[in-house]
This record gives C-alpha cells, structure tokens and sequence, in this order.
C-alpha cells in the first residue's frame, strides 16, 4: 500500500497521481492572468470578432473587503484571486456584452503521455458588488471553469459552467461543455468568417435561450444544485469543485460540487480541428459572467490541477 | 524578493465623458504605478488618483496629473494607500474622445 504524504493545505483536495498546480494565492498570481485575444494584426489590433474579446474585467489578489462586513481574506490565509466583471450585462439571449465577464487562465502544456486523466480543482466564492439594497443573488448569470486542451489531431474544452439566473430569474443548474455536430460556424460566431471553431470559447459563442441553455452547453444530468450563496452580498462561503476528464477518450468522467458527485462517464466533449501553434497545450480556465448593469466577483482561494494514470490517486 | 504584478485595468477604453477605471484591490501592494496610454487623438486628460472605502464611493488622493493633446504616456504614481485605487479620467467628451490603455503595476 502506498503511503501518500501531502503539503500541508492539499488535504482538502483530491488530486491524481502528479499535481502539477497547486496555487494558493496568498503567494501572489501564481502565473494566473486575465484572458485576451492576440494581438497581432496590423496596428496590434486583434483578430475581428463580434466581441470585444479585451473588454473583459481584470482579476486581482483579493482580501475580500466588504462594504460592511469585516473583511473576508481567503479560505485559508489573507488572499484570494478575484475574478471581477464590469458593471455591464444585455439579456442572457444575446451574445455577451463588453465587460460582462472576467476571466482567468494558466498557460501549461502537456507532459506525460501515460497520464490518461486530468482532473481539475478548486475552492472558491461568489458574489455581486453591495452597491445596491437586497441580496444580489439573481444578478449572478454564470460561472465556470474548464480545459483548453490541443492534442495532435484536435482542440477540445472539457468544462462545467454553474446557471445561476437568466434576466433575473434563478435557474441553480450546472452544465457541461458540449456542442452539437449541427452547429455551423455561422452560427457559433455570428458570422461565416469567425475565427472560433463550433466548441471553442462556448462562454461567449454560440446562440442563448430563454431558460439557460445554448448551444455551448448540455445540462448535466439531474444537475440542479442550490449552492450556497448565503444572505447578503457582504458574506462569503468557501465552496469546492472538481472537474475529471478522460484524455483518451476525450469524454468527461466525473463533477463533484460540494458534496454531490455527478457521474458523466461516456459524456463526449467537442473536438475541433487543430489551431496552428498551440499542440500540446493545457490551460485551466476560469470565468463568471455578471447578469446586469452590476459588478459580480469570483474569488478562487486556491486551485489544484493534477494529472493520473487512474482516475483517482 | 518583493512581489510585483502588472495589469491593464482598461485596455482600448473610449472615453467620451469623466470616467473611473475599473475598481482594483491592491492592499498586499505597497506602491502603485499607473500608466495612461492614449491611442490616436485625444483632448487633454486630466487624470486624478482616488482611493476608496469599498470599490463604489472615491476620494482623491494626491495629485492630478495632465496628459497633454500632443502627448501620448503619462505615469501616475500612488503611494500610501489603503485597499482600493483607481484613476478618474476627465476631459473626453463625445466630440473629443479618448482611447485608453491603463496599465497598473504593483510591487509589495
């Protein structure tokens, strides 16, 4: 029997067999950055998209000051890293509007073909700005985290994303990332010309429906979840996620929110054909999206990603 | 070893009234440095550092700085601050507007 020694503040996660993150974000941003399009055309301007793909809130190292609560700090220390969209939003049915979301990403890569799992982890907490009366929970759209993964022969994002509310109405159920064959470029991106295969960046392509879902996204199964948002914009809870993902296969194995554990063996991710430069590349992501003309903060205490032969370690 | 990091607070704002940058938390830090980039014409900027109790409401700290029409860098610098910084950007206006890059850099 292997005996399994962990640093001290990994024993409330459950990574595979090699961690190849562990960030606590007391130590600063660990190599987490804000997520921006290439600049790379002439007068550095980015590739033409329906979006303004560099408009989205910058993240920060967060004490979790309250308007009037004592400050937060983290989960574990002083320190977490906040995800902070702009006070911005149109309705749910149309493509996100400048500003309405932050996102944070680390750009690794593969390491260890042997390594068929990959599994990604965190601890986080969620809230809107106190810059109004009332509990603020309905003006949280969304929030998520998933892979950017490019093998040799395709690019694929396995992910979860949590529908908080649409225009205000609650909705408390988690999807994943998957998009059909059906879907046309066109109508991924707005236009014949976009740059993003049918699968790729599903948080902002895709069309919308009134009740939560698009075309980026299945429900999960039984997904419906009342996680913990507490009563007042001023109070956080810590709350853990965990994301498995068969590279083989390139299908999802398990989500676990809290304490449910929801079981996606044999649910197929989109595989897309390949982007020039970027084989081998691993990346975790992380986003939220605000739901109206209102600020709303994710703040991640600290995120593990781990790599396994097995499914478990 | 101190800790630094750097971040564009805005990147490729158009500004065409007094505008607040996006709220940044930068308690851990200890020194703040802005730098306002304006891309293309631009009226003359005035742009004044504020701190706040809580990311909604600024006071101005320090002094403002201008960013003259036929210049296109400025640095703004903030020491002794509590938790939250910003930059209030005036001087645009739908007939004379600004594009903006708003670098931060923090060391602590």
């Amino acid at each position: 029997m292997a005996l399994i020694v962990h640093e001290r503040g990994l024993e409330k996660f459950r990574p595979l067999e090699k961690v190849l993150v562990h960030d606590d974000f007391d130590l600063g941003f660990n190599g987490w950055l804000d997520l921006t399009p290439n600049f790379v055309r002439e007068g550095f301007q980015s590739q033409p998209s329906q979006l303004d793909l560099g408009s989205w809130g910058p993240s920060m190292i967060s004490a979790a000051p309250m308007r009037f609560a004592a400050g937060h700090g983290s989960m574990e220390g002083n320190y977490s890293l906040k995800l902070a969209t702009r006070p911005k939003a149109g309705p749910y049915e149309q493509p996100p509007v400048n500003g309405s979301m932050s996102t944070v990403i680390k750009r690794l890569s593969r390491l260890d073909d042997d390594h068929r799992y990959l599994q990604l982890e965190a601890w986080y907490s969620y809230t809107p700005e106190q810059d109004r009366w009332g509990t603020g929970e309905e003006d949280i759209r969304a929030f998520g985290m998933w892979f950017d993964v490019q093998d040799e022969t395709c690019r694929w994002q396995p992910g979860v994303r949590y529908v908080n509310s649409v225009n205000g109405t609650k909705v408390k159920r988690w999807q994943y990332f998957h998009t059909s064959e059906d879907i046309t470029r066109e109508q991924w991106t707005g236009s014949p010309e976009g740059w993003e295969s049918p699968g790729i960046d599903a948080i902002w392509c895709g069309e919308r429906y009134p009740d939560g879902s698009a075309d980026g996204f299945q429900w999960i199964p039984d997904g419906d979840q009342k996680l913990v948002y507490n009563e007042s914009p001023d109070k956080l809870n810590w709350l853990y996620m965990r994301m498995l993902v068969d590279l083989e296969t390139r299908e999802y194995v398990e989500f676990q929110s809290m304490g449910r554990t929801f079981d996606l063996r044999g649910l197929p991710t989109t595989p897309s054909l390949p982007y020039d430069g970027i084989t081998g590349l691993i990346n975790p992501v992380f986003f939220i999206e605000t739901d109206t003309d209102r600020r709303v903060f994710l703040y991640l205490d600290s995120v593990v990603y781990s790599t396994g032969r097995e499914p478990n370690a | 070893m101190l800790t630094s990091a750097t971040t564009l607070v805005e990147r490729r704002a158009v500004l065409t009234a007094a505008f607040g940058t996006h709220p940044y938390e930068a308690a851990w830090a200890s020194e703040a440095l802005f730098f306002v980039r304006a891309e293309g014409p631009h009226p003359e900027l005035t742009i004044q550092p504020q701190v706040s109790p809580d990311g909604i409401d600024w006071l101005d700290r320090g002094d403002q700085v201008t960013l003259r029409a036929d210049r296109d860098l400025v640095d703004v610098e903030m020491a002794r601050f509590g938790t939250w910084v910003r930059l209030l950007i005036e001087g645009a206006t739908q007939d004379a507007p600004a594009t903006v890059l708003v670098r931060l850099e923090l060391k602590g």
